[in-house]
């Protein structure tokens, strides 16, 4: 039994990192209708940017977390002023293309520029182990996964109760009407992948404290969070929240009772299951677009 | 007709890219990952391999011309290297080749060379198998697990006084490879087998793993992990409070992975074919000549790049010409003096002679406290 709630929270924990780092790739889905490809290189980023700013120049964790933010805010901003602005309204294989060569290229740069190095952020705390009765945790993974909630609350809440994600909302209905109504629909746009390149990016600063920032990371954290997406249903943001915990549960389950070699196995069996079984994920709201 | 268009295009630029016949420079290939989960360990190799040229040519290199290093990407993937090697003999006709480095991927590329009859060296890859497929084209200027295990599991036993390990290793040839040789090593010496286990390449989080280890209640974890991995791995051990002795193989005793461990790493065991710390004259030298050159101490990968290329650089001077067979030959007759001992080559193709040691990681360095002769396998 002790063994058994060790797992779970295990698998909550980890399962709250993985909706953290899956919420940027379904909003930037579910609001623009662009499947970024680079989503974890955006993460890769914040990690190193994080790295950049603890170890090299260092800073307070938050105070460079608050940098990595920021930063990462306008290369979002910047990125779809400049580049995902040339195909929009031109169908979802023009994004795919253009999103794909720029994981390629930020990958690389990364590469380029610090090296294939695994590299450490320095954490807000120390990390010894807590004891919660049976369970094992450390502090540093209990003050992420409340960063996590935080965040997951406050984007949540800056959609559905600002005037930005009124717009946003707009915008994502009918971009023709929003524009009628005087809604700078680029502005928006820009403004809501600058917002998903955030999520993504402090993400990855966050775990990259807990676990290590590498320039090669990237691939792997985008395919775990396509599974959380799709599991969760494309663009659905309590679907990215239930997807993780899901995907995160699972595999301390697998892990624990059967083996920790195959556990990747498990995100993909699920995906399979879903999509032979409810093909638009647990939670999607079927919107169709104008 | 625009893909044939493009066609024609990509048949130009190669056609025009194609070498104007260099003939100036002797060419070696070296297939290691650059990109992926083992990059870092994969740049390690040529960054020792790059210094290794370097001084071949700054003595004037072989048989009077430079020698050049053509470097492929093969990602640790077998389907990568072999592309990489057929690019590297038919388009760069590379009169030798130095790779792959995950064992899977030198497994794949080894076929690939004998049908071209070009000799291949591998620096790391350990599979203890590889040299027993009778394919005279392939040299492993590295140890095997199975050797490994043979030097140092009884230093281990009594220094440690291990009676029950849990083993852990990386779900791939070499991690299994490492756990089964050690497993088998240590029950032979009495000590119990507390639980075995395997994660795959790039995991982060061991929570799960480690919740298992806690409740086997071993007095000793042997793991098989590289720098990434293991470094997450042995901070989670001691996060997760599990107060036991750690020992293992995998590239530890470097400076990158002391710092990514922090103060995890003070205690641990590690055993390494090669320490920057081995106390030998012609070590000492190669430290000094790796630290100008990069700014941090040679590993266990950094060394295994530098003595392959020194090995191949001496096999081609030795054979007098650049055709294969002869270097083939001058490979079997090699006896290299390497910062960790002396390199040779049994009939298998398999290095013999070279010291390994068991190092402790303490304050930050890893102290030496056994050293074995790794001898030549029966």
């Amino acid at each position: 039994m002790d063994l058994f709630l060790q797992f779970l929270t295990n698998g909550l924990v980890v399962g709250a990192f993985y909706a953290l780092s899956a919420l940027g790739l379904t909003l930037i889905f579910g609001l623009m209708r662009v499947v970024n490809f680079a989503h974890g290189e955006i993460y890769m980023l914040g990690g190193v940017t994080g790295w950049f700013f603890t170890s090299a120049l260092g800073l307070n964790f938050f105070a460079a977390l608050a940098l990595v933010i920021v930063s990462m805010a306008v290369l979002g901003w910047l990125v779809d002023r400049f580049l995902i602005e040339r195909v929009r309204d031109q169908g979802e294989e023009a994004g795919i293309l253009l999103t794909i060569g720029l994981s390629i290229f930020l990958a690389n740069l990364t590469l380029l520029v610090v090296g294939p190095a695994p590299m450490k952020v320095v954490g807000p705390l120390t990390e010894g182990p807590v004891f919660l009765g049976p369970v094992v945790l450390t502090k540093l993974r209990i003050v992420a996964v409340a960063i996590g909630i935080i965040l997951i609350v406050g984007a949540n809440l800056l959609i559905r109760k600002t005037r930005l994600g009124q717009a946003m909302r707009a915008t994502f209905q009918d971009p023709m009407a929003a524009r009628l109504a005087g809604i700078r629909t680029d502005h928006i746009y820009a403004c809501t992948f600058a917002l998903g390149c955030t999520l993504a990016a402090t993400a990855g600063m966050l775990l990259a404290s807990i676990y290590s920032a590498q320039a090669s990371i990237g691939g792997l954290v985008s395919l775990k969070s396509f599974v959380v997406v799709i599991l969760g249903g494309m663009g659905s943001f309590p679907g990215a929240v239930v997807g993780g915990l899901l995907l995160g549960v699972a595999e301390a389950m697998w892990g624990g009772y059967v083996a920790t070699g195959m556990v990747d196995i498990i995100g993909f069996a699920l995906v399979i299951v879903i999509l032979l079984f409810r093909p638009q994920g647990l939670f999607a709201t079927r919107v169709e677009r104008a | 007709m625009k893909l044939s268009a493009f066609g024609c295009l990509t048949g130009l630029v190669v056609l025009l890219s194609a070498p104007a016949l260099a003939e100036d420079e002797i060419k070696i290939g070296l297939i290691e990952p650059l990109t992926g989960s083992v990059a870092y360990n994969g740049n390690s190799v040529v960054e020792g391999a790059k210094l290794a040229i370097g001084e071949v040519n700054a003595a004037g290199g072989v048989l009077g011309k430079p020698i050049k290093l053509v470097i492929e990407d093969g990602q640790c993937q077998p389907a990568n290297s072999v592309n990489a090697v057929e690019k590297l003999v038919q388009k760069d006709k590379v009169a030798l080749l130095v790779g792959a480095f995950c064992s899977s991927a030198t497994a794949a590329i080894m076929p690939v060379a004998q049908r071209y009859k070009i000799p291949l060296i591998t620096a790391v890859s350990s599979k203890a198998d590889l040299t027993e497929q009778n394919n005279p084209y392939f040299f492993r200027a590295a140890e095997t697990d199975a050797l490994m295990a043979r030097a140092f599991a009884k230093i281990l036993a009594t220094s440690l006084k291990l009676t029950n390990v849990a083993y852990i290793g990386v779900n791939d040839d070499w991690g299994r490879g490492g756990v089964e040789e050690f497993s088998h090593d240590l029950s032979d010496l009495g000590v119990k087998k507390a639980m075995v286990d395997y994660f795959d390449h790039g995991s982060t989080d061991f929570f799960t793993l480690l919740a298992k280890l806690r409740v086997a209640k071993p007095d000793g974890v042997f793991v098989a992990a590289e720098t990434q991995d293991g470094s997450i791995l042995v901070k989670q051990i001691r996060e997760m409070g599990i107060d036991t002795k750690v020992f293992g193989v995998g590239s530890w005793a470097t400076a990158d992975f002391i710092k990514l461990t922090g103060d995890a790493a003070e205690g641990i065991y590690a055993a390494v074919p090669y320490a920057s710390s081995m106390d030998a004259p012609r070590n000492q030298a190669f430290v000094k000549k790796y630290q100008d050159a990069y700014k941090i101490k040679p590993g266990k990968y950094g060394a295994a790049g530098y003595n392959a290329l020194q090995i191949a650089a001496a096999a081609i001077a030795r054979a007098g010409n650049v055709d294969p067979e002869a270097i083939r030959e001058a490979l079997h007759k090699t006896r290299y003096e390497a910062p960790n001992g002396i390199y040779q080559f049994d009939a298998k193709g398999q290095a013999y002679g070279f010291e390994a040691v068991l190092v402790r990681l303490q304050g930050g360095e890893p102290k030496v406290v056994a050293s074995s002769p790794v001898d030549a396998p029966h």
